[in-house]
């Protein structure tokens, strides 16, 4: 069997720009996220508030190669709350978006009542000492569950530390993880980063 | 094991607040054959349907497990595992959960047994690790190659015991034919070919019919990662294969799970992947770095392509000095025959999982990596979701492993990856 052709971008954004049902406006995302570029964020991010669609119109902003894509996600955060505000910052923390640092910090600290898990989640994915630095903060003074939350967010901060350059930055997280979980999956986690061969 | 202290502690406190019971089973006891509890792999399973089930039934048989959960979207299948439970067991304390979370939190939980539709798979089995339980998932265990690697690097991160469910590393025929690929008795292997399904990929939504109450199924779970769509009963009832969002790679790491994973292990290629992808209709031709080539050809239920073993999920190894090939039946065959005159005939089925199940148990007490363990499912998914990009553009495609990008293609790279639904995150 063959496979669906590929459209070119301006029909799909053709159909995003009409009246057209949820599911047409859902494959026309599937189908853009080949072809998708800066041209196509104005038609995606009206849909980033749609509990329906906001996962198809995620899927070709994080594809989308270019700044703009990003701006238009950071853009877009106070605009959101509840699941599409989650959402957004999810795929915030998927382009590692250091712009996005903090409003993350914010929303990560529980200042908005939505979004703080996939904040925390996303300041690991994102991996910079600033982001590393936001979740030490969370680490030290933030509430259960948050610490447990942050515990892995830096686990994956540090191996991206370690991998870019930052090996100080990366065992210091790791040492200051043994100590505060003297036991479990992040203490695990932690003493394997510790340990490992530079 | 890492955790068992804390098991082990576990039944200490329980003991000492509860209670000893009123009555002990001989089995508790370590009696009768049976295994004493603080030995015992203590199991959770989500998401059980009939292949679950099957799975189930193999760790259900082993001596030294003890399931005590099920965790899933729907009542009748939490309800019926717990009767499976209760069968095996003759007693009433497998509980349901429907949130799966709640019982990853368990503390005496040591394993757990991955059986949801794919879309879950990578997703519930990261969350397992980050519970700190060793997991036995079925196959195909990711939706995209990004999700490949995630599953892979989560597994090692936590440090935990993963075995995928591509059974057939541990099924004879399958492992015989491949330990004659890897170990120089075909020459020098030149060309492998994994039996795979028709490839599709269905965008359609069925029509929406009116939510059941989310104590019977909780529809927002069921769908997960996946993007949203109305509700439709059938594809609760296993009828979600075939859709994109729910069925990664156009269906072809259905199968290609397990064949171009042993096709990996034949090559000597389990650490790497293909440099180039090319699709030609239904047949995706792929080359490793070394020269070798990867043909990923149909196969199918009623004997579809050209294969020389009856079955299903076949398998072909070729050499400079002879071929080898080997499928569900049970059956090998090569040439020259003599390769196999040593195969005992009678082996276990491909479909068998459980040598499979009996390997990833031993692994979660010695802690070793059994045969399908996270390093190779990452690679053998990649190869199978990089061959249907291929496939999806209907172009050649190349792929550096070494980035796990494909080179100067940005169409392709839009592929590796796909967002997750909000409230669904790892």
């Amino acid at each position: 069997m063959s496979s669906t052709p590929i459209k070119d971008e301006a029909s799909q954004l053709a159909i995003l720009n009409s009246s057209a049902s949820d599911h047409d406006k859902a494959v026309a995302c599937q189908m853009l996220v080949y072809v998708a570029g800066p041209k196509s964020i104005p038609a995606l991010v009206p849909l980033l508030e749609s509990e329906k669609l906001a996962a198809y119109a995620r899927s070709v902003l994080e594809a989308i190669d270019d700044p703009a894509a990003s701006k238009a996600l950071l853009d877009a955060l106070p605009e959101l709350q509840g699941r599409p505000l989650a959402g957004v910052v999810d795929s915030l923390g998927v382009r590692r978006e250091k712009e996005a640092i903090p409003a993350l910090q914010k929303l990560a600290s529980g200042e908005a009542k939505d979004g703080q898990p996939e904040a925390i989640a996303s300041l690991g994915m994102i991996g910079t000492p600033d982001a590393a630095a936001a979740l030490e903060v969370i680490l030290t003074q933030g509430p259960e569950p948050s610490q447990t939350a942050a515990g892995h967010a830096a686990i994956v901060a540090a191996e991206h530390l370690s991998r870019e350059g930052h090996a100080e930055e990366a065992k210091r997280l790791s040492r200051g993880l043994i100590k505060l979980f003297p036991n479990g999956p992040i203490h695990v986690a932690a003493v394997k980063l510790e340990t490992a061969p530079q | 094991m890492s955790i068992t202290p804390t098991r082990r502690q576990f039944l200490k406190t329980t003991a000492l607040t509860f209670g000893a019971p009123t009555f002990i089973p001989a089995s508790a006891l370590g009696r009768d054959g049976h295994v004493a509890p603080s030995n015992r792999i203590v199991l959770g399973a989500i998401g059980i349907g009939p292949r679950g089930r099957k799975v189930l039934s193999c760790f259900l048989k082993e001596k030294d497990v003890q399931f005590v959960a099920i965790a899933d979207a729907q009542e009748n299948r939490r309800e019926t595992v717990r009767r499976m439970a209760m069968r095996a067991y003759d007693t009433e304390d497998c509980k349901k959960y429907s949130d799966m979370n709640e019982m990853l939190e368990r503390d005496d939980i040591d394993a757990t047994l991955i059986c949801t539709g794919d879309r879950w798979h990578a997703l519930a089995s990261m969350r397992a690790a980050k519970a700190g339980k060793d997991i036995y998932c079925e196959k195909p265990c990711s939706m995209t190659i990004r999700e490949s690697q995630e599953l892979a690097d989560t597994i090692n991160r936590y440090d935990r015991v993963f075995q995928a469910g591509t059974q057939r590393r541990n099924v004879d025929n399958f492992r015989f034919a491949c330990q004659l690929a890897a170990g120089g008795k075909l020459g020098t292997v030149e060309k492998v070919h994994a039996g795979i399904l028709s490839l599709r990929e269905d965008f359609s939504w069925l029509p929406e019919e009116p939510l059941p109450s989310t104590d019977e199924i909780d529809w927002d779970a069921w769908l997960g990662p996946s993007p949203w769509r109305p509700y439709n009963k059938k594809y609760t009832q296993g009828r979600w294969r075939g859709y994109y969002d729910f069925n990664g790679g156009a269906t072809l790491p259905e199968w290609g799970a397990h064949t171009i994973d042993l096709c990996q292990w034949a090559a000597g290629a389990d650490g790497t992947v293909p440099v180039e992808y090319e699709a030609d209709g239904d047949t995706i031709h792929a080359t490793y770095q070394n020269g070798v080539k990867l043909v990923m050809r149909l196969a199918g239920f009623k004997g579809e392509g050209d294969w020389v073993v009856p079955g299903t999920c076949p398998v072909r190894f070729e050499g400079d000095e002879g071929w080898v090939e080997a499928a569900d039946s049970g059956e090998i065959k090569s040439n020259p025959a003599s390769l196999v005159k040593d195969f005992p005939e009678g082996g276990l089925s491909g479909t068998d999982p459980s040598k499979h199940v009996r390997e990833f148990l031993d692994c979660v007490k010695s802690r070793k990596k059994p045969a399908a363990n996270a390093d190779v499912t990452r690679y053998g998914h990649i190869v199978s979701h990089a061959a249907s990009i291929a496939w999806r553009l209907g172009r050649k495609v190349r792929f550096d492993p070494a980035t796990e990008t494909f080179i100067d293609d940005a169409e392709a790279n839009h592929m590796i990856s796909r967002s997750r639904r909000a409230g669904w995150t790892a």
